[in-house]
């Protein structure tokens, strides 16, 4: 993974507008490079510590190769080609002059009593104020060379001055690019945002994790606007789009989260933000100033003092001046009452239709085999199952016993538990009799004829025996509840379908979800939905339990366990979720710099005050969208936004995990869109769209998409690149050049997408899935990832050298790329589709599916055989991959679609090439256009 | 004093009592986003008081119907209306789940709502003097 911001010590991104990248640049020897210096780097060819040439043809030595000569045709590439990604930034090397001298080679060591303030703070260099090369940029014609030159020239002036940040009025370059008649590099998705410039010396520690990963937390933009109104102008939207709970991968590089392991834990007294790198020390280091209230405090008197070694600290290496995202372990006074113990209660539904498509079955044997990866370290976890059908099958599971006593209650209005003990018990404890139920469960009612799930008031029996604790309820239904409490009808009139009424199927049905859902949420109980059902099952009205109560939805539509795909897939997610390391009794909020308000929160939990959301289990990899407002104008030279989470761990342990992030201030209009972060204003867009959908139409949804990005480009045209008057390209900043293609995407997404064929279960848990993945996930999601098999390049499907599966290049979504002999595999993260041509050579058919010919190969639902051929190994290596490439539950499906059979199967796939037309939806050139229109249309 | 005085002392009175309804309602908002009070409860206490209020004011209405004010009934019968649909749309009560991001709309509601109590308070203060000044007062 790449992490632009995660720089190691000394090292600094810079902004460099001639090639629209970021160069590294060592600020102790002067080194610059392009890729990241965590990266194996050029074996040093810079002349180390020597300031370049001030001409810039001069400045071309060994490596730089034609670094002038090459810019003009890097520029084409990349408007033309829109495949020039790599090539121009790797063309146009040139070395940049070193700044700060050894200015922070050797740590800081605090001194108590010795040190002033300057001693903290390295004195800042009075350089002249160099005028900046802030010129407009002009897409679609190439800049004269002489002028070219200049540029250079003024950028190495303006670099020895400080890389700019001496002179507080040069603002980052923003390129503009054109976009109509461009196909999109679709290998640009997955780019980290736009670093935040930040002053230097703005971390305390320099530290090179100061700024959180962006699958922590990103802003929509990295430039804090100063006042409202400019904000209001850009009509760029300000949000913070955060997964604070995330899962880690050490095989995906990522760092665990480091853990302050004293319990000092350093707050301000009056705004209560933590301790993070962007605090100043005063006063000889014995009080540290607020970064978000300007409140001078004192340092604890522990904060320098290592209580294991009982000898002082280096107050430097502490993991809070280090570190943005970091955990404290909290006392007592963090409690409400002391660490609860995880608790699941499995509420299953046991009617003919569960029993049949042999869900009971599948699910009594997952839960079975993931007893022992249950999170149940302190060995305190506790578990209930109550089985629901016409009525509701309690199981007494004392301490002990080998066998399960069930107890049957009819009466579903009042629900009462038929025995206050031994119906929620330890896993440990009581193991022999859960055992013996779990593998007997799906016989016992094997004969039941029972048509009718009352779910309800299962869930209602389930509530009163975790309510005092609070935990987990995980609901498997596979039929419409249907009796007691909760009971729903069959609402889905397909004549409603494709209508401005079709948002009413999209809204909860009953109001007995919602406020049981705030019930829930109030006793710390939080609700999993797992449906199943072969017809309609309300998931619109199912799915507020989990949206409120921080939980989670999952649909199976037509589940039968006797195909084992099937059965794989939902016990492999099901096995995940009863495995993952939940968070308990959780809290978040989000704290910033003086000025800033949260005005709205999106997401899975429930907002219980301005700037506080409950999450009464935190599930991992969660997404949540917090809007921002500006209150007050900002005077700071950045800002701070700091999210911190309170949370039970599953161990019992209460811990604090804070994430900080820290952004600069501008009041250029040009630089808030040059910070732009196309993936946050997708997933911002993508939940605005999901509430307007709800609230309105689907008309209404897709327009907010496509209005909010025609006024964002409309204004960018008026207002940075000063072009008036119609005109026949579409203006875009280069880091945005690629959310007219999300934009495209979510509006043709199957949640938002025209049409009457879509069933409401499909559209609200694509809109449930839309609204809680993290972006890793959310993107290819929206914009699903597209390769070329047959093609595929020799090292593809192999092993690289980090250890990890080669993936082909991504192509974009184009039914142009298919060809008729070859073999694809389309994927969004949720479904993969193995798109075989008619023409496929009966080799390939061989090597991949192990049958004669084309004509042979069934299309559907499948498992690939491994075979004993390189091409096979290679093609399930990729699948394999692609299945555990992102964070999350999820083990899609695999479809093989033959290109002339199945046209169900085959439009399917095809709804995912979101470049094209389909039918009365616009294809992304057709989009390109709407959205000039609206552009020139306002100006 | 007269049918038609007794009728604007009577509404004088419910205007008042709305008017403080509307006020202990925006005094709720308030807290709320102070985080005196959770949403949970705000929700629960004030949605005793949604129903009462509308009712109140369409009974107030109706006695201007029935006793021939058309001037006081044409005053109010458009909020009637608009409470009307909001039952039959089955969003007059407050949901702790939306509740922060409907808040503003609500205040703005409850405001306007306060507003036009008063004003209407006023009114009925006028006819009701009105009344008395012209009423028979020799009559009793």
């Amino acid at each position: 993974m790449s992490q632009p911001l995660m720089l190691p010590q000394g090292w600094e991104a810079r902004w460099d507008p001639q090639s629209s990248a970021y160069v590294y640049v060592d600020q102790n020897t002067g080194r610059s490079q392009w890729e990241l210096p965590t990266q194996p780097t050029y074996p040093s060819a810079h002349p180390s510590s020597s300031p370049p040439p001030a001409d810039a043809s001069a400045a071309a030595p060994a490596h730089t190769r034609s670094g002038r000569r090459h810019y003009p045709t890097a520029q084409i590439q990349q408007m033309y080609a829109g495949g020039g990604y790599e090539q121009s930034s790797q063309a146009t090397q040139q070395p940049l002059a070193p700044t700060y001298p050894d200015q922070n080679a050797a740590p800081q060591f605090f001194t108590p009593g010795m040190a002033g303030q300057e001693q903290q703070q390295p004195p800042q260099p009075q350089y002249p104020s160099q005028a900046p090369g802030y010129q407009q940029p002009a897409y679609g014609q190439q800049p004269p060379v002489d002028q070219m030159s200049q540029q250079f020239q003024q950028m190495n002036m303006a670099q020895k001055g400080g890389a700019g940040y001496a002179d507080q009025k040069q603002y980052r370059n923003v390129q503009t690019i054109n976009l109509i008649g461009m196909q999109p590099d679709v290998r640009g998705l997955e780019a980290p945002p736009p670093p935040a410039l930040l002053p230097p010396n703005a971390s305390v520690t320099q530290s090179p994790y100061s700024q959180p990963d962006p699958s922590y937390q990103r802003c929509t933009l990295n430039a804090m606007p100063t006042t409202q109104s400019l904000l209001n102008k850009s009509k760029l939207p300000l949000a913070l789009v955060m997964a604070p709970y995330r899962s880690f991968r050490e095989s995906d590089g990522d760092i665990p989260v480091p853990v302050v392991e004293d319990s000092v834990i350093a707050r301000c007294r009056r705004c209560r933000a933590y301790i993070n790198p962007y605090v100043k020390f005063i006063e000889g280091g014995n009080r540290w100033k607020c970064c978000m209230c300007g409140l001078s405090n004192e340092v604890p008197q522990l904060f320098d003092w290592d209580q294991r070694e009982g000898k002082p600290a280096d107050r430097w290496a502490r993991k809070e001046l280090n570190h943005s995202v970091v955990e404290f372990i909290a006392p007592t006074e963090y409690m409400v009452r002391p660490p609860q113990p995880p608790v699941y209660a499995f509420v299953i539904d046991v009617s003919q239709a569960a029993v049949q498509s042999g869900m009971v079955a599948t699910a009594a044997r997952t839960i079975l085999e993931s007893l022992d990866s249950i999170p149940n370290a302190d060995k305190r976890t506790k578990i209930a199952i109550i089985a629901v059908s016409t009525s509701l099958h309690f199981f007494s599971l004392p301490a002990g016993a080998t066998e399960a006593t069930m107890l049957v209650v009819p009466d579903l209005t009042d629900v009462f538990l038929p025995k206050p003990v031994d119906l929620l018990v330890n896993i440990d404890e009581s193991r022999a009799a859960i055992e013996s139920l779990l593998s007997r469960l799906s016989d016992m009612f094997q004969d039941s004829y029972t048509v009718g799930n009352a779910l309800g008031s299962g869930l209602q029996a389930a509530f009163q025996l975790v309510g005092k604790i609070g935990g987990k309820i995980i609901a498997l239904s596979a039929s419409l509840p249907s009796l007691g409490e909760g009971a729903l009808k069959a609402r889905d009139d397909p004549k409603l379908l494709g209508t401005s009424k079709e948002s009413s199927l999209l809204n909860s049905a009953s109001s007995f979800y919602k406020t049981f859902a705030i019930e829930c949420s109030s006793k710390q109980v939080s609700v999993d939905m797992f449906l199943f059902s072969a017809s309609y099952t309300d998931v619109a009205t199912l799915s507020a339990l989990p949206r409120y109560t921080a939980g989670q939805t999952y649909l199976y539509p037509g589940f039968n366990a006797s195909r084992a795909e099937d059965a794989i897939k939902f016990s492999t997610e099901f096995g995940k979720v009863l495995a993952m390391p939940i968070g308990l009794e959780g809290v978040i909020r989000v704290r910033a710099t003086r000025g800033i308000r949260l005005s709205a929160f999106y997401g899975n939990f429930f907002t219980r005050s301005t700037d506080l959301v409950a999450l009464p289990v935190v599930p991992l990899d969660q997404n949540y969208v917090i809007e921002l407002q500006l209150e007050d104008d900002l005077k700071a030279p950045f800002v701070v936004l700091q999210a911190g989470i309170l949370f039970t761990t599953c161990y019992g342990e209460r811990r604090i995990r804070v994430i900080t992030q820290a952004m600069p201030t501008t009041d250029n209009i040009g630089e808030l869109y040059a910070s732009a972060d196309p993936t946050a204003i997708a997933s911002y867009l993508t939940m605005k769209a999901v509430e307007k959908s709800m609230t309105s139409s689907l008309d209404d949804a897709r327009s907010l998409v496509t209005n909010n990005l025609g006024t964002m480009l409309s204004i960018y045209k008026n207002q940075v690149t000063s072009a008036a008057g119609a005109s026949a390209q579409l203006a875009v900043p280069d880091n945005l050049k690629l959310l007219p293609l999300l934009c495209c995407a979510l509006v043709k997404h199957v949640g938002l997408r025209e049409g009457a064929q879509i069933p409401p279960d499909l559209r609200s848990y694509a809109q449930a899935l839309l609204t809680t993945l993290p972006t890793q996930a959310l993107v290819p999601y929206i914009h699903p990832r597209f390769y070329s098999l047959h093609n595929m390049p020799a090292d593809a499907g192999t092993i690289g050298e980090n250890g990890q599966v080669i993936l082909p290049p991504a192509l974009n979504l184009t039914s142009e790329r298919l060809e008729r002999h070859g073999l694809f595999l389309i994927e969004d993260g949720q479904n993969m589709f193995l798109w075989v041509g008619h023409e496929a050579v009966p080799r390939l058919v061989q090597d991949v599916f192990d049958i004669p010919a084309y004509s042979d190969l069934a299309g559907g639902k499948a498992t690939l055989p491994v075979l004993d051929n390189p091409f096979s190994q290679r093609v399930n290596a990729i699948i394999a991959k692609t299945r555990e490439l992102r964070r999350g539950v999820y083990r899609p499906h695999l479809y093989i679609v033959k290109s002339d059979a199945e046209p169900a199967l085959r439009s399917w796939a095809l709804s995912l090439l979101v470049e094209d037309r389909m039918d009365h939806m616009s294809s992304y050139a057709q989009y390109l256009t709407t959205v000039k229109n609206k552009v020139n249309g306002s100006s | 004093m007269g049918g038609e005085g007794w009728l604007f002392l009577f509404a004088v009175l419910m205007a008042a009592i709305l008017l403080f309804t509307m006020v202990f309602f925006i005094i709720m908002f308030s807290d709320l986003e102070c985080d005196y009070i959770n949403p949970i409860d705000l929700c629960n206490k004030l949605n005793q008081f949604v129903l009462p209020e509308m009712i109140a004011h369409a009974f107030l209405t109706l006695c201007f119907l029935l006793s021939g004010q058309w001037l006081a009934f044409l005053l109010n019968a458009p909020l009637v209306g608009y409470n009307v649909n909001k039952i039959m749309g089955k969003n007059h009560m407050y949901d702790a789940t939306e509740i922060f991001r409907t808040l503003s709309g609500h205040k703005k509601e409850s405001f306007i709502k306060l507003g036009f109590y008063l004003v209407s308070f006023f009114y009925y203060l006028y006819r009701m003097i009105l009344a008395l000044i012209s009423g028979e007062w020799l009559g009793w």
